[in-house]
Parts: C-alpha cells; sequence; structure tokens
C-alpha cells in the first residue's frame, strides 16, 4: 500500500523535461549544417551546366526539379544560396552568446519556412521528388529544431 | 538576470527574430512567384511524359530502337489540338505496345500548317533532338498547347518546356533553334508532307520491309490502325 502511495505520488510530481547543455546543441547544430553543405554543394555543382544531381533507382525526379525555374532563384540557384544559408548556419553554431543564438534561429526559421514552401512545391507544382532535396529538407528541419531549442534553454543566460 | 527578466528579454527577442524570418521568408517566395510569372514551369504533364518516355532510347526526333526494322512517321504540328489529343490518347498505346519492345520506333516530322509559331516551336523540337530530348520536348509542349496563333509560343514558354524536358545546354539549343539550318529543315520536312499528299495534321506514314518505301497511312486512325499497319510492314 505504502508503495502504491509512493508510485502515486512519484507520477504526480511534474516533469522536468532535460535539455542538452548548449555545448552538445551548438556540437550538433555544426554536424547538421556541415552535412547540409555539403549536400547542397553537391546539388549546385551537379546541376552546374545544365545537369542534374543522381536520384538513387533512376527515378528522374532529381532530373524534373533541376530543370524547374523554381530551383533558381532571381538567376542564382537555389542550391547555391543553401550552401551560403547552411555555411551562415554553421558560423552560428560555433558562436557563443545571443546574437549567436539568436541568429540561429532566425536563419533556422528562414531556412525552415523555405523548406516547407519548396516541399510543396515539389510535390504540387513541379511534380516530383528529388530525393537530395529531401535530405537538405530533412537536415534544415533538424537544424531548426536544435536551433529553437537553444534559443529557447539558453537566451539569457551566460555564453 | 532574474528569471522574469530572461522570460521578457527572451520574448522581446524571438518575437523579433520570428517576425523578420517570416518577412524574409515572404520576400524569397514573391522573387520565386514573380520570375515563373513569366513562363515556367508549372508546365502539366512532365512527370507523366518523363513515365511514358523512361528508358526508350532517343536520337534527334527518333523514338526507339535505332535498330527497329518498322519506322512510324507522323508528321504533326506542334500548335494543331488533334495532334495534342493524338499524343494524348492514341500514341502513348503504340509507343507501350510496339516501341518499347523494339519492334518499331517513331520519328515527328514537322508538318506547319498553322502559323509562323508553328515553324518556331518546330525549330525548338528540332534543337531538343540534338540534346536527346526532342520527344521529351514534344509531348511537353503539346500537353501545354495554347490557343493557336495566340502569341503563346514565346521564347519565355519554349525555354519553359525545353528545361522541363531536360535540355542540358540552353545556351546551345538556342543557338540551334534560331539557326537558318534548322528554320530550313522544318520546311522541307513540310514540303515532303505536301508532296507525300498529307491536307491535315497529324498524318502518318509507315516505312518498313513489306512497305515498300514510305507508305502513307493519312490523318487519322486509332493506336490498333497504327498497331496493324506496323505490323503489316514488318
Amino acid at each position: 500500500m505504502a508503495d502504491l502511495v509512493g508510485a502515486r505520488r512519484r507520477s504526480a510530481a511534474p516533469r522536468r523535461l532535460t535539455v542538452p547543455a548548449e555545448g552538445v546543441l551548438r556540437r550538433i547544430a555544426a554536424f547538421l549544417a556541415a552535412f547540409g553543405a555539403g549536400v547542397a554543394a553537391y546539388i549546385a555543382i551537379a546541376e552546374a551546366d545544365g545537369g542534374a544531381p543522381a536520384c538513387l533507382a533512376g527515378s528522374g525526379g532529381c532530373e524534373t526539379v533541376a530543370a524547374s525555374s523554381h530551383s533558381e532563384l532571381a538567376g542564382i540557384s537555389v542550391a547555391l544560396i543553401g550552401v551560403f544559408g547552411y555555411a551562415l548556419l554553421l558560423v552560428t553554431a560555433l558562436l557563443r552568446g545571443d546574437g549567436a543564438r539568436m541568429a540561429g534561429f532566425g536563419l533556422g526559421l528562414v531556412g525552415f519556412g523555405y523548406t516547407v514552401y519548396l516541399t510543396y512545391l515539389e510535390l504540387f507544382v513541379i511534380d516530383a521528388i528529388c530525393q537530395w532535396c529531401i535530405v537538405s529538407a530533412v537536415l534544415m528541419v533538424a537544424l531548426f529544431a536544435v536551433n529553437a531549442v537553444r534559443m529557447l534553454r539558453y537566451v539569457g543566460t551566460p555564453a | 538576470m532574474s528569471a522574469d527578466e530572461r522570460r521578457q528579454r527572451l520574448v522581446k527577442l524571438a518575437s523579433a527574430t520570428v517576425f523578420l524570418a517570416a518577412v524574409a521568408v515572404a520576400v524569397l517566395i514573391v522573387i520565386d512567384q514573380s520570375q515563373t510569372d513569366g513562363g515556367d514551369t508549372s508546365l502539366e504533364g512532365v512527370a507523366a511524359v518523363r513515365a511514358d518516355l523512361d528508358g526508350i532510347p532517343q536520337r534527334g526526333l527518333v523514338l526507339g530502337d535505332p535498330g527497329a526494322k518498322v519506322t512510324l512517321v507522323e508528321f504533326g504540328d506542334l500548335q494543331c489540338p488533334a495532334c495534342r489529343g493524338f499524343a494524348e490518347d492514341v500514341l502513348p498505346q503504340v509507343i507501350e505496345s510496339r516501341v518499347r519492345g523494339g519492334e518499331a520506333r517513331i520519328e515527328f516530322r514537322n508538318f506547319t500548317i498553322i502559323g509562323e509559331e508553328s515553324v518556331a516551336a518546330g525549330a525548338a523540337a528540332i534543337a531538343a533532338g540534338e540534346q536527346g530530348r526532342g520527344w521529351d520536348f514534344v509531348e511537353l509542349f503539346y500537353r501545354n498547347q495554347g490557343f493557336e496563333n495566340s502569341g503563346y509560343v514565346s521564347d519565355d514558354f519554349l525555354t519553359a518546356v525545353a528545361r522541363a524536358a531536360g535540355v542540358s545546354s540552353i545556351e546551345r539549343w538556342n543557338r540551334v533553334r534560331k539557326s537558318q539550318r534548322t528554320i530550313d529543315r522544318v520546311a522541307a520536312e513540310s514540303a515532303e508532307a505536301r508532296r507525300l499528299g498529307f491536307g491535315g495534321t497529324p498524318s502518318f506514314a509507315v516505312e518498313g520491309p513489306a512497305a515498300g518505301g514510305l507508305k502513307t497511312l493519312g490523318t487519322s486512325g486509332s493506336a490498333g490502325d497504327l498497331e496493324s499497319a506496323i505490323d503489316d510492314a514488318r
């Protein structure tokens, strides 16, 4: 009986979510950003001169997406813009302080928002899926989540 | 810094950052949408065309095994609505039943009967063919065809079709499609169609061991008619 009451007390106590130390979050963000920069760089190089990254199983989706005008923004390759964005996210992961925390969150949010838009285009406008773009999208969503946790938990705390 | 001060600072900074990020994403989307209003890409049928032609060799405007004994020739005008109907409703069956397996190949030749825009379209198809994307171009053009001679066959439209067709060098494609050699070829193909006695599009002819040269089939027919003609020409 005493054990049961004790168990009830334990389960009624509010659970505290354990947030990793900021150093761990920064390392995860740095890894994701570096990986993302590599993926975006591969897509940018493959698309140079009108080519396309190699889709697995020869699905042809990568060629279709690369051929779409949505693969460029104001004449600049979206993949190249992605390399730049991931590089900036890498810098925010390497720096300390509130400025870096907020910049990482802001850049992650921009990347997340534009990734949602690009995925919508693939599914409903271009009507093709590029596997490399999906990999990049997953990385960007993860980067946004890590940077959001870093911002929410550590802004206002000593660097 | 107390917990309250920290919370207030967090709310202020996060609100400002979310606002700026939302503005940045909106600007990116507006730029993307504005560049596609002029002629992209929301082209229809890109995936369907790719699936129809996937794995079938192409050379110039010839689709199918180069060693196939029978050649089915389509004389078409890319602006012609009847050709579009044929491309969507009839040819896919013939491609699956006779071309994919290597029994026959299909060649597209221009028969420009509708207007100058047909010549520009035909030349663009020939130029796409020089980069191994001729049939992708023809099929995608048909699926995104506009009203005859309405001005829709613009450089933007042709470029969007070429890009979606997978033409790798747009610069080379532009050079070829605007060359006198290509324009002359469109005219020569149309002259050939008239010489064969065709009066409309799409018109078909078949060439094979049993056909005795290029045998004309006329302007219409079902997939079954074309399949029978191919079988008879073997």
